[in-house]
């Protein structure tokens, strides 16, 4: 298991990143921001639920936008970095093959990101608990672990492209790029979109539903909140919308194995 | 069976050929010094034989095994110091020998490699901290884990002081002893004459020659200059040298000409010279030096370091006694 081998690697250097740990301060001061701001707002009184608190719309802002932008930062050098600083030929003078080194990285990444994650969102709730939140244990590391997946998946979106990049410049603008089609872009098309799928002459042979579910599908941040919102309301994998809710769990698992697998298909042929 | 073997393999990089209908064989066992001037081709062939880098044209074994079909595991039977890498800057030197270990599922001691390196007192350092040197001797310790059949050393004594230069020949020696092949590279001839069984010479992407140290000591030491001062001479003078047998060239420079040849034909050359009708006043000859040698294979090209003198700085000579 050589992949394994290089993702505790990539893990251990990970987490020794100040960026890394910087990182996970700034998750654990937001989530608690995010928790005083939601209490001072509640009309409910002297306790808030931590449903209500996933549910506000500044948890919505740091989970669909900041994570994938992060995730996106952290990992869009996972390969390019190494191979332009020369550290990938120490790493592939070891037994270790081009795939090894691709699907490593995207565990190991993800795994690092994961605890900064799991930390930025247990620690603040934790204390919270024992004043003025109300924990819903089970709601509550479901979201996180679903914002950890929402993670893992643009992490292996970076690196597949990393490994499919010629330099780190390219990498970078490429990175910028995907974040802007499948977070503001995506946003702004959905309206527009809305208008000319209801406009849609009847000969065209699927239905309007369909494009818009794909399209919602197709992109991991819009997977993710689907898939929040239903776990928020107590209807994951439940009511009208589980067979949507399967396909959305189904798709964020594909970008996980098929980014990497197209970034692997053209490091394969290149040289170093 | 043979350690290496490339087979008329050339490599393209655009309009550039770095390396030209290259053929070369390293048997097992022996100590391989792969020679030249920097830009000569030496790293392409060397990432060709670790697959970072695909022949345009030509076929490489490895151990018996084709390299691009073998994969990774073909690297569990290899050690490697590559040229131009880097170390993970925030992970200690004993975590990448650690590294190294899990990754060809050995069961070497991290001190024990950390020691033999002379990394022992910074292996609880980060990397990043290291000096070139320091790199050079971690990247060395991470291609001796798991005693590897085939050793493969790209400049192995970059950044190395005289010392550290000396320990890595003692390094490639013992490494020999216990059976290992060893196949390494450089620019500079004298690391490589004290420790190689055989070494090729390449120059501008081609194998210029390929001897063993003392084939070659032979070759340098047959070879002669003959200085000599003349009452007067002209270039027509020395057409009846240059028909000797074993005369490589001769040149006339007012009352100073400069015959190079076989050592066995300097008196040919002087009676020759006497039946011309010239009178010598005076006799120099100079042989040929190992460092001559490898310039001349390499139009001077190349980098002559003598030990112990290494300030860094390459000092370009071209060899004597227009050849």
């Amino acid at each position: 298991m050589s992949w394994l081998v290089v993702a505790r690697k990539d893990f251990e250097d990970s987490i020794r990143s100040r960026w890394l740990q910087g990182l996970t301060g700034l998750f654990v001061g937001l989530v608690a921001l995010i928790a005083v701001v939601s209490l001072r707002l509640s009309t409910g009184g002297e306790t808030i639920s931590t449903n209500a608190l996933l549910g506000a719309n500044f948890m919505g802002l740091l989970s669909g936008t900041l994570v994938p932008l992060i995730a996106l930062v952290i990992a869009y050098s996972a390969v390019t970095g190494e191979r332009e600083s020369g550290s990938l030929k120490l790493l592939l003078s070891l037994p270790h093959s081009r795939a090894d080194v691709v699907f490593g990285k995207v565990a190991g990444r993800s795994a690092a990101l994961s605890t900064a994650i799991i930390v930025g969102f247990v620690v603040p709730a934790v204390i919270l608990a024992l004043g003025p939140l109300s924990l819903d244990i089970v709601s509550y590391i479901g979201y996180t672990l679903l914002v950890a997946l929402l993670m893992s998946v643009f992490v292996a979106i970076a690196v597949g492209w990393s490994a499919a990049a010629p330099s780190q410049r390219v990498a970078l603008g490429g990175a910028i790029g995907l974040y802007f089609l499948f977070v503001p872009f995506w946003e702004i098309i959905q309206f527009p979109l809305q208008i000319a799928i209801s406009a849609l002459p009847e000969w065209v042979p699927v239905s309007g539903t369909a494009i818009s579910n794909a399209l919602f599908l197709s992109n991991p941040a819009s997977a993710f909140r689907g898939l929040t919102n239903a776990l928020l309301q107590g209807q994951l994998f439940a009511g009208e919308t589980a067979g949507l809710q399967v396909a959305a769990l189904s798709m964020l698992l594909f970008w996980l194995l098929a980014a990497p697998l197209v970034g692997l298909l053209v490091f394969q042929r290149r040289d170093l | 069976m043979s350690a290496i073997q490339l087979s008329s393999v050339t490599k393209r990089f655009g309009d550039i050929e770095a390396v030209r209908d290259l053929d070369l064989t390293v048997e097992s066992g022996e100590i391989y010094g792969f020679l030249g001037p920097n830009g000569a081709g030496k790293s392409t062939t060397i990432n060709m034989l670790l697959d970072f880098v695909r022949p345009t044209e030509g076929t490489i074994t490895v151990l018996g095994e084709p390299v691009e079909a073998a994969g990774a595991e073909l690297r569990e039977r290899i050690g490697v110091l590559p040229e131009g890498f880097d170390v993970y800057s925030r992970l200690t030197g004993r975590k990448h020998i650690e590294f190294a270990i899990d990754s060809k599922e050995a069961d070497d001691d991290p001190a024990e490699i950390l020691d033999r390196v002379g990394l022992s007192e910074a292996a609880d350092r980060p990397a990043g901290g290291y000096s070139k040197g320091m790199r050079q001797r971690l990247a060395l310790g991470m291609a001796l884990v798991g005693e590897p059949e085939l050793l493969i050393l790209d400049e192995p004594s970059t950044g190395l002081d005289p010392g550290g230069a000396r320990e890595m020949r003692e390094i490639v020696e013992a490494e020999a002893a216990r059976g290992a092949t060893v196949f390494f590279s450089s620019h500079v001839l004298g690391q490589v004459e004290a420790v190689c069984d055989r070494v090729g010479i390449l120059h501008e992407g081609e194998l210029v020659t390929e001897d063993s140290i003392e084939g070659l000591r032979e070759a340098s030491d047959s070879e002669a200059t003959l200085i000599l001062t003349v009452d007067d001479a002209t270039d027509d003078d020395l057409d009846a040298v240059r028909r000797l047998d074993g005369v490589s060239g001769a040149a006339v420079d007012g009352s100073m000409v400069t015959v190079s040849c076989e050592a066995g034909v300097k008196t040919d050359v002087i009676s020759t010279l006497g039946e011309a009708g010239i009178e010598i006043q005076d006799i120099e000859t100079e042989s040929t030096s190992l460092e001559e040698l490898f310039l001349s294979y390499t139009d001077g090209e190349g980098v002559v370091e003598k030990e112990g003198t290494g300030t860094g700085e390459p000092a370009v000579a071209t060899p004597e006694g227009g050849q």
